[in-house]
């Protein structure tokens, strides 16, 4: 680990000095401290903790796997993993002519549905404003769910989209990444499939071993293994 | 509990479709019981423990044995009471306070499960007939939840009183008095060992996982014996068994527990 | 308190206590971070013979509503021991020892825990006795930190916690159950190791000014000790021993 990088727990010293505090670490007289466990990086002028756990906390923009909880006769109520509450207007779905009383909304999405969704608005004074209008969004009918931990999702991508290609290609299997640790699995062959979940899996629990891209592209290679 | 839970529409469907080509989402077979760990005397302060991993669920039991006064017309039986409860840690839909009717059941089809099989001789229990008898109170907590509680709490509360030890008491001037260093094995004369079984769609599976028990229909709980009779029973969930679903349940517990006994016996040699 | 077993040497000549340890030796503890499946954080702690475990959700949302804070997340939490935990069998429901405890518990891990970032939201913390065997509160609390941290609850520090005391006119560490039933002095304290402070302390007993400071003295440092075994318990689950 270079010396710009640290292991970190809560209340640790990342740096003292000129710094700015960005996510995960709080300026405490001249101290910059991290308020996670994770990985602090200093770069340029700014000092971050990259957490290594942790439950989703919604970003502008951010793709989520969302599940229907409720709905109202004006918007449903989304579960996105967190304990903020997706919030998804009829009108989103239905468009502008949408009227409560010639509408139903579990015509559209009923609960238990799962959508691919994403965060439209969000500041944390009230639950996020979500949209399911754009090409790549929607219901998913098809698929497996699983679940890893939000902080796991930068290492499951990988850089430039390395290690979920890799898992892809080795196994045909489509595969959706929610910002907030759900997954969405579509495979044609249920050994490719379990190969999949198994490859996440791997990321999720052993996302601190250095070598991880290799031992999981190892698995991935393993032939007749389930 | 996980009912309250909105299990997503595209896993139930994914259990259906399974179950119809004969097949679970664990791999499992349809009558095929979860990895079952047992770790004994757990709490080494008690006069028993016992700690049980059903798949991922979860389940402490600890016996506390002590001089307690009988019941008022079984002056010539010890007291063999059952509890279980579900700590708030074990899942996020747990509510803190008094408890629920599906956690009252499962404390109570625990403790008939133990009580109808005559597992302990309570009449041997007794330190002086109608003043005063040995109490022995078996206390399940699940402490991580992935469906079927009944079974994991019957393991728990068995392997638990199995390997029991209770001091002995002598009646002195009124009163129990401890003997210091005499500590026997409870009176044990059967070793039961429930099963429960989901109805989901047609189709019965043995030992549901928190998923199952989600999108299950009915539910049924047979304990039986060491000679293969069944002594407790509990059927649950709003949907409803027929007579050949039910028999065949029945046979199907008589089998099942006893591979499960033989690894109840197994830990128990292991720990002596 | 006051002797019940008027027997039991509490501190013999050599200065070795009822348990063969020294004055400033406190019990083995081991610390384990995570193992629940369920809950958001977890963490499982052995002091001597208490074996505790904690759970802890959050930040989720409150219900009935007006419990909430519409300016911070709330910190609730529950301390509770199981029937099978001490001598003599307890009953289930909380007792009111319970729930001083889990109110001062409370507030030992308030100044710690960045509420502030959720309002509207609460923090639950379970803990749950297993077996005890003196010293309970501050081993559930040091537990309780590390299942926080282990969650991923944003905490500004981390709190360590040991009780300090004294018998036979002697300030020992780590007071343990029969030094607590028949000593002179029990002392939990609860600190924060980075900013320096102290947020749980309480004291049953009687000590001279003297014996008091040093009492606090001998507390602080014992908490520096359990703190870095909540230090260990996090980077073995979470650096595979590669932090510091």
């Amino acid at each position: 680990m270079g010396d710009k990088r640290k292991y970190v727990i809560p209340g640790d010293v990342v740096t003292t000095g000129p710094f700015r505090p960005e996510q995960n670490v709080i300026l405490d007289g001249n101290n910059i401290i991290a308020t996670t466990i994770g990985i602090s990086e200093i770069y340029d002028d700014s000092v971050r903790v990259i957490p290594l756990t942790g439950m989703y906390i919604p970003k502008i923009d951010d793709l989520v796997i969302a599940k229907v909880n409720s709905h109202t006769s004006l918007s449903w109520e989304l579960d996105i993993n967190s304990c903020y509450v997706g919030f998804l207007p009829a009108q989103d779905v239905f468009g502008r002519d949408f009227s409560a009383h010639a509408d139903e909304l579990s015509s559209k999405l009923k609960t238990g549905d799962l959508v691919a969704a994403r965060i439209a608005n969000f500041d944390r004074t009230r639950d996020p404003l979500v949209t399911i209008s754009d090409r790549d969004l929607g219901q998913i009918d098809s698929g497996e769910l699983v679940e890893i931990s939000p902080s796991k999702v930068p290492r499951l991508i990988g850089k430039r989209g390395t290690m979920i290609q890799m898992i892809e290609m080795a196994t045909d299997a489509a595969i959706t990444i929610g910002q907030n640790g759900w997954v969405v699995i579509s495979c044609e062959s249920p050994e490719g499939l379990l190969k999949a979940k198994k490859a996440i899996q791997m990321v999720n629990e052993q996302a601190h071993i250095a070598n991880l891209t290799d031992q999981v592209k190892e698995m991935l290679e393993l032939k007749g293994e389930s | 509990m996980a009912s309250t839970s909105v299990i997503d529409e595209l896993k139930r469907t994914q259990i259906l479709e399974l179950l119809e080509q004969g097949k679970r989402v664990d791999g499992r077979a349809l009558d095929e019981v979860r990895e079952l760990s047992i770790e004994i005397n757990a709490i080494p302060k008690a006069n028993g423990s016992a700690r049980i991993k059903l798949g991922d669920t979860e389940v402490i039991c600890g016996v506390k044995i002590q001089p307690d006064r009988p019941f008022p017309d079984t002056g010539d039986k010890g007291l063999l009471i059952c509890t279980a409860e579900l700590l708030p840690l074990s899942h996020p839909t747990v509510e803190t306070g008094p408890p629920q009717p599906p956690v009252i059941e499962l404390a109570r089809v625990t403790d008939r499960g133990i009580r109808e099989s005559h597992m302990i001789d309570v009449s041997q229990l007794v330190i002086e007939k109608d003043k005063s008898v040995i109490g022995v109170f078996a206390d399940n907590v699940v402490v991580d939840y992935d469906g079927n509680l009944f079974d994991a709490c019957s393991y728990a509360a068995t392997m638990a009183l199995l390997s029991s030890k209770t001091p002995t008491w002598n009646w002195v001037d009124e009163k129990p008095v401890l003997v210091e260093g005499e500590e026997i094995q409870l009176p044990i004369m059967t070793i039961p060992v429930s099963v429960t079984m989901a109805k989901i769609g047609n189709h019965i599976v043995v030992d549901p996982n928190g998923d199952e028990w989600a999108c299950m229909d009915a539910r049924v709980t047979i304990t039986s014996d060491s000679d293969g009779n069944i002594c407790a029973l509990q059927k649950g969930g709003s949907d409803g068994f027929t007579l050949d679903e039910i028999v065949k349940c029945g046979e199907t517990s008589v089998k099942v527990g006893a591979q499960i006994r033989e690894k109840l016996k197994a830990a128990q040699q292991g720990g002596q | 308190m006051g002797g019940r077993d008027a027997t039991m040497v509490l501190l013999d000549k050599n200065g070795i206590r009822c348990d063969g340890r020294k004055v400033d030796e406190p019990r083995k503890i081991m610390i384990r971070a995570g193992g629940l499946k369920n809950a958001d954080g977890s963490a499982y702690i052995e002091f001597g013979d208490n074996k505790i475990l904690v759970g802890v959700f959050g930040p989720r949302d409150v219900h009935p509503k007006h419990m909430s804070n519409t300016d911070t997340g709330i910190l609730r939490v529950r301390y509770h021991m199981e029937p099978f935990s001490v001598t003599e069998r307890k009953n289930p429901a909380p007792s009111r020892r319970e729930i001083e405890i889990s109110k001062v518990i409370k507030e030992a891990l308030e100044p710690a825990v960045m509420l502030e970032k959720f309002p509207r939201t609460a923090v639950d913390v379970f803990i749950e006795i297993l077996q005890a065997d003196g010293g309970t509160r501050c081993a559930a609390l040091t537990a309780a930190s590390v299942a926080l941290a282990d969650a991923g609850i944003p905490m500004r520090d981390m709190v360590a916690a040991i009780a300090a005391g004294k018998v036979a006119d002697t300030v020992i560490l780590d007071v343990n159950n029969e030094e607590d039933q028949a000593g002179q002095a029990d002392m939990p304290i609860g600190y924060m190791p980075s900013a320096e402070k102290i947020t749980l302390l309480q004291l049953d007993g009687v000590l001279t000014p003297e014996e008091y400071k040093k009492c606090v003295q001998v507390g602080v440092d014992g908490c520096k000790l359990v703190y870095e075994l909540q230090k260990k318990a996090l980077n073995d689950k979470y650096f595979g021993n590669k932090g510091d």
